[in-house]
This record gives C-alpha cells, sequence and structure tokens, in this order.
C-alpha cells in the first residue's frame, strides 16, 4: 500500500513535467495578449520561476489541500473546483457500484449454482455482451430508447433519480457484467473444494452451505476485483458524465482540458490519482478483514 | 480384458492447431467475419458510394433513411452511410496502428527488462506498475491535449500510454521462456543473448503479444471515439464515430439515427475484437491443446 | 450377527465423457454394533464412492446409484427424503476425510465448524455448543482447546487438523464413523498416533467404524473384519485374523507379500503385483484380476460369487477353495 505514495509523486512529476513542455504558455488560448500583460500574469503565478521550483510549490500546496489554482475560473482555486463537482461524481460512481453488485453478485452466483442452466446461460450472455460495450454506447442507447422515443427520462443533468438512473445503470453495465463473471467462476471453485464435502458430511441444509461456507470463499477474489473496478467507476466516468451534462468533476476536466487550463488539469489528475490510491487501501483493508489467512502478515 | 485403443491424431503445428481450434468457436468466427466486413467496406466506400463524405446538399438536410440515402443525411446534408463507412476508417487506423506503437515500445522494453540485472529490472516493473496504476483514459486526454490534433498524434498518445500491457507481457515470457531447455542448449552451442531473445524468446512469446494486442484495439478504438466525442480527437472534416455523436447529439431528439448508427458501430466492432481476442486467446493457450 | 449398517448390492456408476464409469458394481458388507471393519483395496476401486453411497454424497451428475440398498437401523437410506437424510448426516453416521488440508473451511475458526455440528443436531445454544467444542478438542489430544478454539485451521498443521476432523464427526455421538484414509497423507508417527485416538474413542462411545485405506500394515490391528476391494467388486471378506492368515484370493495374497516387513532381510526384494488396475470403463466380464493373477488362467469360470472358504470367510476366486496354501 505504501508504495502509492511515490506513485502518486511520479504522476504528478510527469503531469507537471508535460505541462511545461507544451510550446507558449497557458495564455495563448483565447486572445492576443500583450507581452507586458503575459509577464505579469506569469509573474503573478509564479510562472517564471525554475521548474523544480515551481514543482516544489505545487508538490508542498497539493499536500496542504490546495491544489493550486485554475487559470480559466480566475476567482477560485482548483481545490474548491473539485469539491463542488466531487458529490456528483462521488455519488454517481458509488451508485453505480452498488448497482453493479447488486446485479453482478447474485446473478453469479445463481448462474454457479444452477449450471446449464437457463439462468447460467443468460448470466454468460449477459456478461459477455456488457464485459465489452462501453458505457458510453450503452448510455447513448439508453437515451435514444428513454429520452428520445419513450419520453420518460431526461437527458441529462443533475439531482432527481430520474436523472441519475440511465448514467448510474450505463456506467455499472461494464462492472457488473465483470463482478457476475468472477463471482460465478469463483463460486464454481468453492463449490467443489473438500471443505464443502465435509459441510454436507455434516449434515447441513444447502442453504446454510451456501451462505456460511460457499459465499465467504468465493467473493475474496471478487474483491479483489471490485477495488480496482470502482477506481476505474469514480475516473472514467468523466464520458458519461459528459454525455449525461452531470456537472461532475470528470465534465469538469474536460472543460479544462479544452481551455487549456492547467492548474485545473493538473488538479484533477492528481485527484484522480489519490482518489485510486485510497480505493485500493480501503479494499486491502477490506480484503484483511474477510480472509484471514492474511490477516497476520 | 480391457481393449486399448491407440487413437492417432494428426500432428499439428502451434499455429495450425490454433486455427482449427479458433475455427470452432463461433462468437470468434462471427467477430472475424463482422470485423473483414467493415473493413472491406471501409476499404471501398470511395468506390462504390455516389457520395464523399464531405459532401453537402442542404436540399436534403436530415432526413431520415431512404433509398437514396440508406442511412438518412445530417445536418449538413451529408450521406450518414458514407461518412459511417469513412469513420470506420478512422476508427481501424486508430486502432490498429496505435498498435504499432505499443509494439515498438513495449517489446523492446520489456524484453531488455527481462533480460537486464534484476534492480534494473525491478525500477522498470515498478515504473510500469504506477502507468498501469492511473486510468489510461486521462493519460491519453493529456497527452493528446500536448501534442495536437493530427491521426498521427492519436496513435501516439494512445500508443504511448498502452503499451505498458505489452512489456509485462514480453517481460513475464521472456523470463518464462529463458529457463527452459532449448534456450539452456543454444546458450551451450555459444549463442549470445541478444541472438537468444531475437531468435528463440521473442517468436515464443507472440501468442500472448497476440492476444493482448487484439484486446486492446478496441480500448483504443474506444479512446479514439471518447476523445472526439469530447472535442480533442480527429479534426473535421475527417469523419470519426466520435465526431458523428458529438454533431449529431444537438438534434438528437429530431434524428436520433445520426447517433444511433454510430454508437452501434463502435460497440459492434468493439465487440467483434473481443470475441475474436478471447477465441484466440483459447485457441493460443497451449494447455489446451488436445 | 445384528448388523448395524448392511450394504446389500450397491452399485454406483459415473457418467463421463470417456463412457460411463462403473465405480462400485454390486458391493456389499456388513457392519455390527461396536464392530470395526476395515475396508481395502488400491486407490480407484471404489471404496470412498461406496462410502460417499452411504451417505449419499456422490455428485448427482456425473454419479448416479443405480442399485441396492444401504440399510441401517432398519431403514433403507438410499430411499428416504433429502431432509430425513441430512438428519443422519453428522449425528448418527459420521466421516472423516482423506485430506486434512483441504477439508476444513480457511474463513472459519475452528471452534465454529465443531459447534455447528452441535448447533445442528443437538440444539445447543451458541455459548453451549463451544463449550462442548473445546471439551472435544481436548478429547482429541488439542493442547490449550480453551484458547485454539478460535484459532483458524491455517494455524494448524495436518495431523492437528484431522484431529479436528474427529472431534467434528463424533461431536454428535455417532452410531457409525466411517474413516476415508484417515492417515493417508500424514507421517508415520502421525498415523499410528491418530488410528489409536480413533479406536480409543470408537471404544469408549461404542461406535462402529468403517475404515478404508489401502495400507495393510495398519488393518490387522485395528479391524475385527476385512472387506477386500478390488475393481469395484469385494473379491473377499472374513476376519481380519483369517485373510492375514490364510488370504485365498490371489489379489490379497499379492497385497500382503507386497507390504515390507521387518523380519524379512534388507535383500529381499519388494514384491509388487504385476500389471494395473483395470479401467474401469471397460471393465471385463467375470473376474477383473485375471490378466494379473499369477496363479495362472486355469479358471473358466466368469461367476463371482463369494464362496466360503472358512468359517465367515468368503473369497470370490472360483479356485480358492482348490488350492492349497
Amino acid at each position: 500500500m505504501l508504495w502509492l505514495i511515490p506513485v502518486l509523486f511520479v504522476v504528478a512529476f510527469i503531469t507537471f513535467s508535460l505541462m511545461h513542455l507544451v510550446p507558449g504558455g497557458p495564455w495563448d488560448q483565447e486572445k492576443q495578449l500583450a507581452p507586458q500583460v503575459v509577464e505579469n500574469l506569469n509573474r503573478k503565478y509564479n510562472l517564471d520561476k525554475p521548474f523544480i521550483v515551481q514543482f516544489g510549490n505545487f508538490l508542498w500546496n497539493a499536500v496542504r489541500g490546495d491544489l493550486g489554482v485554475s487559470y480559466s475560473y480566475q476567482d477560485k482555486g482548483v481545490t474548491q473546483i473539485l469539491l463542488s463537482g466531487l458529490p456528483k461524481t462521488a455519488g454517481l460512481g458509488v451508485t453505480a457500484f452498488l448497482i453493479a453488485i447488486i446485479i453482478g453478485i447474485p446473478l453469479g452466483i445463481a448462474a454457479a449454482l444452477k449450471q446449464n442452466s437457463t439462468v447460467d446461460y443468460i448470466s454468460v450472455f449477459f456478461s459477455t455482451l456488457f464485459a465489452n460495450i462501453p458505457g458510453f454506447v450503452i448510455g447513448i442507447l439508453f437515451i435514444i430508447l428513454f429520452s428520445v422515443t419513450l419520453h420518460v427520462l431526461p437527458t441529462g443533468g443533475w439531482g432527481s433519480i430520474k436523472q441519475v438512473i440511465m448514467p448510474a445503470v450505463a456506467l455499472a453495465a461494464l462492472p457488473a457484467a465483470y463482478i457476475a463473471r468472477v463471482t460465478r467462476a469463483s463460486m464454481l471453485e468453492v463449490k467443489h473444494q473438500d471443505y464443502i464435502r465435509t459441510a454436507q458430511a455434516k449434515g447441513l441444509a444447502s442453504r446454510v452451505i451456501i451462505i456460511r461456507h460457499m459465499l465467504r470463499n468465493a467473493l475474496i477474489p471478487v474483491m479483489t476485483i471490485a477495488g480496482p473496478e470502482l477506481a476505474a467507476l469514480v475516473t472514467g466516468s468523466f464520458i458519461i458524465e459528459s454525455l449525461f451534462s452531470i456537472p461532475g468533476i470528470g465534465r469538469l476536466f474536460v472543460q479544462g482540458v479544452f481551455a487549456r487550463d492547467y492548474g485545473l488539469i493538473m488538479g484533477t489528475i492528481l485527484f484522480y490519482a489519490f482518489a485510486v490510491a485510497l480505493v485500493n487501501l480501503i479494499v486491502d483493508i477490506l480484503y484483511a478483514v474477510v480472509d484471514p489467512r492474511i490477516r497476520y502478515e | 480384458m480391457a481393449i486399448a485403443i491407440e487413437a492417432t491424431r494428426p500432428h499439428h503445428s502451434l499455429w495450425g492447431d490454433a486455427i482449427i481450434r479458433l475455427k470452432r468457436n463461433r462468437f470468434a468466427v462471427a467477430g472475424a467475419i463482422i470485423i473483414f466486413l467493415i473493413t472491406m467496406l471501409a476499404f471501398l466506400v470511395s468506390v462504390f458510394s455516389p457520395y464523399r463524405f464531405d459532401q453537402q446538399d442542404l436540399n436534403a438536410i436530415l432526413q431520415g433513411p431512404s433509398k437514396a440515402h440508406p442511412f438518412g443525411t445530417d445536418d449538413l446534408g451529408r450521406d450518414v452511410l458514407t461518412r459511417l463507412l469513412y469513420g470506420a476508417r478512422t476508427s481501424l487506423a486508430v486502432g490498429i496502428f496505435a498498435q504499432f506503437i505499443v509494439l515498438i515500445i513495449g517489446i523492446p522494453i520489456g524484453a531488455f527488462s527481462a533480460s537486464a540485472s534484476s534492480r534494473v529490472d525491478n525500477f522498470i516493473m515498478r515504473f510500469v506498475d504506477v502507468i498501469y496504476a492511473f486510468p489510461d483514459i486521462l493519460f491519453i486526454i493529456l497527452i493528446r491535449s500536448i501534442l495536437g490534433g493530427s491521426i498521427y498524434m492519436m496513435f501516439l498518445a494512445i500508443g504511448l500510454v498502452a503499451w505498458v500491457n505489452v512489456a509485462r507481457l514480453i517481460r513475464g515470457q521472456v523470463l518464462f521462456q529463458k529457463q527452459r531447455d532449448f534456450v539452456i542448449a543454444a546458450r551451450a552451442m555459444g549463442a549470445s543473448e541478444r541472438y537468444i531473445t531475437i531468435k528463440h524468446l521473442i517468436p515464443n512469446s507472440l501468442g500472448p503479444v497476440i492476444v493482448a494486442v487484439t484486446f486492446n484495439i478496441p480500448r483504443a478504438i474506444f479512446a479514439e471515439a471518447a476523445l472526439s466525442y469530447i472535442g480533442i480527437g480527429i479534426k473535421p472534416p475527417t469523419p470519426s464515430w466520435g465526431t458523428m455523436i458529438r454533431d449529431g447529439y444537438d438534434v438528437i431528439f429530431a434524428a436520433p439515427y445520426l447517433v444511433l448508427f454510430p454508437a452501434v458501430a463502435i460497440g459492434m466492432l468493439m465487440l467483434s475484437f473481443t470475441f475474436l481476442g478471447d477465441g484466440l486467446r483459447d485457441a493460443l493457450d497451449p494447455r489446451l491443446r488436445r | 450377527m445384528e448388523s448395524l449398517l448392511a450394504v446389500d448390492n450397491l452399485s454406483t456408476h459415473f457418467y463421463t465423457q470417456d463412457g460411463l464409469v462403473k465405480a462400485v458394481n454390486g458391493v456389499s458388507y456388513r457392519v455390527a454394533k461396536g464392530e470395526t471393519i476395515a475396508l481395502v483395496g488400491e486407490s480407484g476401486c471404489g471404496k470412498t464412492v461406496s462410502a460417499l453411497s452411504i451417505l449419499r454424497l456422490v455428485h448427482e451428475p456425473p454419479g448416479k446409484i443405480v442399485a441396492g440398498s444401504v440399510t441401517f437401523e432398519d431403514v433403507d437410506l438410499l430411499k428416504v427424503s433429502n431432509s430425513e437424510m441430512r438428519r443422519v448426516r453428522g449425528a448418527k453416521i459420521a466421516m472423516v476425510f482423506q485430506e486434512p488440508m483441504t477439508s476444513l473451511n480457511p474463513v472459519l475458526t475452528i471452534g465454529r465448524q465443531v459447534s455447528e455440528t452441535l448447533e445442528l443436531h443437538q440444539h445447543m445454544g451458541r455459548q453451549a455448543a463451544l463449550r462442548e467444542a473445546i471439551k472435544l478438542l481436548g478429547m482429541v489430544g488439542i493442547p490449550q482447546a480453551e484458547h485454539r478454539v478460535k484459532d483458524y485451521p491455517h494455524h494448524f498443521s495436518g495431523g492437528m487438523r484431522q484431529r479436528v476432523m474427529i472431534a467434528m464427526a463424533i461431536a454428535c455421538h455417532p452410531r457409525l464413523l466411517i474413516a476415508d484414509e484417515p492417515t493417508t497423507a500424514l507421517d508415520a508417527t502421525i498415523q499410528a498416533q491418530l488410528l489409536e485416538l480413533i479406536k480409543t474413542l470408537t471404544r469408549e462411545l461404542g461406535t462402529s467404524v468403517i475404515l478404508i485405506t489401502h495400507n495393510l500394515g495398519i488393518v490387522a490391528r485395528y479391524a475385527q473384519r476385512v472387506y477386500v476391494m478390488y475393481a469395484g467388486r469385494i473379491i473377499e471378506h472374513g476376519p481380519a485374523q483369517m485373510i492375514y492368515d490364510k488370504p485365498r484370493h490371489p489379489y490379497t495374497v499379492g497385497l500382503l507379500a507386497s507390504v515390507p516387513r521387518l523380519d524379512e532381510s534388507r535383500k529381499t526384494r519388494l514384491m509388487s503385483i504385476k500389471g494395473q488396475p483395470p479401467d474401469l470403463i471397460y471393465p471385463p466380464p467375470g473376474c477383473a484380476f485375471k490378466p494379473r493373477c499369477s496363479y495362472g488362467t486355469q479358471c473358466q469360470d466368469e461367476s463371482l460369487d463369494l464362496v466360503e472358504v472358512a468359517p465367515g470367510h468368503y473369497c470370490s476366486c472360483q479356485l480358492a477353495p482348490q488350492r492349497k496354501q
């Protein structure tokens, strides 16, 4: 887990360097500014200092929670901007994750317990299909179906359940399929373990065996992928946010890239890296809680 | 008395055996056929389509599918089917050519890392881990916004991020193959490390690499579409499915097909490559040889 | 004799991709109250499958019990309902398996795994069951049981885990214990300890035992009667002493001869039975042992009925009665 700190460092460094490789400064975009103005702006934002100094400043501030200033929203700090978008992105990500789990795990379990039955075939079909079609495409299909054709759901925005449901489900489709597949494979493996036979020989009822003996063992591999999936959800949601006009961090990031707002870009990337690290950390902890074999390592 | 039946099987090379197994996988075959069809159509569109992709006809704006325009027209009267197929060219080009960058960067780094001292190897692998841990699409966006707008830069941007998979794979393969008997034999005959790496190790590692590349292609296709949708992708007037979605979204209520067709195209192409990749992976898995 | 368990003509087949495997092909044996019998044979001869069939633990596809009856306390277990069967398992008939390393659930404490049987069959509350579990663990020789009860299986060695399995099995004082190669996966010294433990406990509780093994060396000490299995059939059975002194079936002879003995000189070659066990998909008609039989092939008789060659001692080799020992 500790290796995540160097990861953050390297990510910050790479991003920072890339930003500074761009010819011309951040001021080229909108209008031609007089050289004097450019010089003043550069001085104001410390852009005339040596690279190392700038980087050092940035890191120092970042650690204290200040992710710099946004060049396009000149009256707001990056941290502030990100925090305004955070609830939407987090809400979307968590909702999608929950949907993915609620659909994926039971589907996988049912498919494994009733191998080669209808449920199994549906589950495998569903997993294969949705594991490979991006949420973006699914989202578009949803919009066309539910908004344009059926007029039951709005095409975007954020706030009401009706606005949440399409983006969340579109985002959840891929993780759900993947989770279903992993759960099924894992349950199948657990089903044939010796200790399940022992449990049967003790006269336990099937339901007890499934819940008490099989599930915890089967869910361990599922947890190892759940973490990266959640992280991917949080960071990959930006395209869904753009599609559904959700004012979350993703969309802010996209706008920042468009506007060459390096402050915002840097801050967002660092923020994403941190979010990924945090999620993985939480999953590692949960993993130790669930699997007693790795607790004392 | 138990009768032992000695079955004789025809002997296949790894590749021959793989092709046979691949042909048995119906999804993979379907995927391959779809890819082939789309590629052919994309190639030949300039031959059989009466329209150019940027040909505007302001008298025929936003028409639904008709005989003249099987997939309809967009807001500038351009034929959607034609644009769709030109867009296929873009997607396929990006998907496939980005892989060249991936291979050019990934294979040498992987092979080098596996043959280098363990400290160097560790260092490189940590670096790879870092890039791997980070969501690739964000990096691609970043690199793209720096490198600029041409399609070649798109290959580069995607390739610069996606090589890590292949590097890791090659490294693992090389390390594994290095201790196999035929390598020891080659070494005993006096072959140099570089010779061994190039002539023995890399060809033997090709199987998983082919599979990895096949899986990488739909991700590259998606990356291009996503970037174009956001607005930092392929510059118009070159058609791209992502751009078509972006442009068509404005009139989605009036003409949903403008968005539907490119979206379905993206999904279908990605799915086809993935099925093919699944099939290839099973076909090339030496453990499943019968 | 009045038997606790009577297996009659049991046949269990497996429907596999390669064909129909007749793992158990008309097997019969009996266990009396308080008696320990041994079921002996090579790996793959069907002894484990016959035991699993008693408890109906054979995986339904691909396996299937196709014929026979298993009479336990005057009830045919093959005909009772699933819930009836569950009441028997663990409570009246218990089983100890071969692989202690994988037979315990890695994510549950051993205390829980022992107490759940008690909670289920004896309707004990959680605390009471745990206390009883501690007692049982002590009985099977686990030191500091009250502390170890909270440990997980991976904290225990193979021999210890097998003791836990034994504790789990005898927890509800079953009438019959099936021990399927309980010591095969363990060191020789541990083997002896565990077998002694089983013997002591079952004698105390009056439990009958079916001891399944391929190791003839241990059978004599622990079993009163022996059944020898080959290729899915019982080919000889009788009192342990008689089987050891005067084995009649050529296979049994070969088995006994291949056990290394301390009183032989070092230079004596280890005997083995030539050939391989037959493929159970295409079992040969008649005597399955014929191809490997070192007594030659004078027998043309295809009958497999067990013939009494001495009081209580039966053998399926048709030429056995005529052979001099």
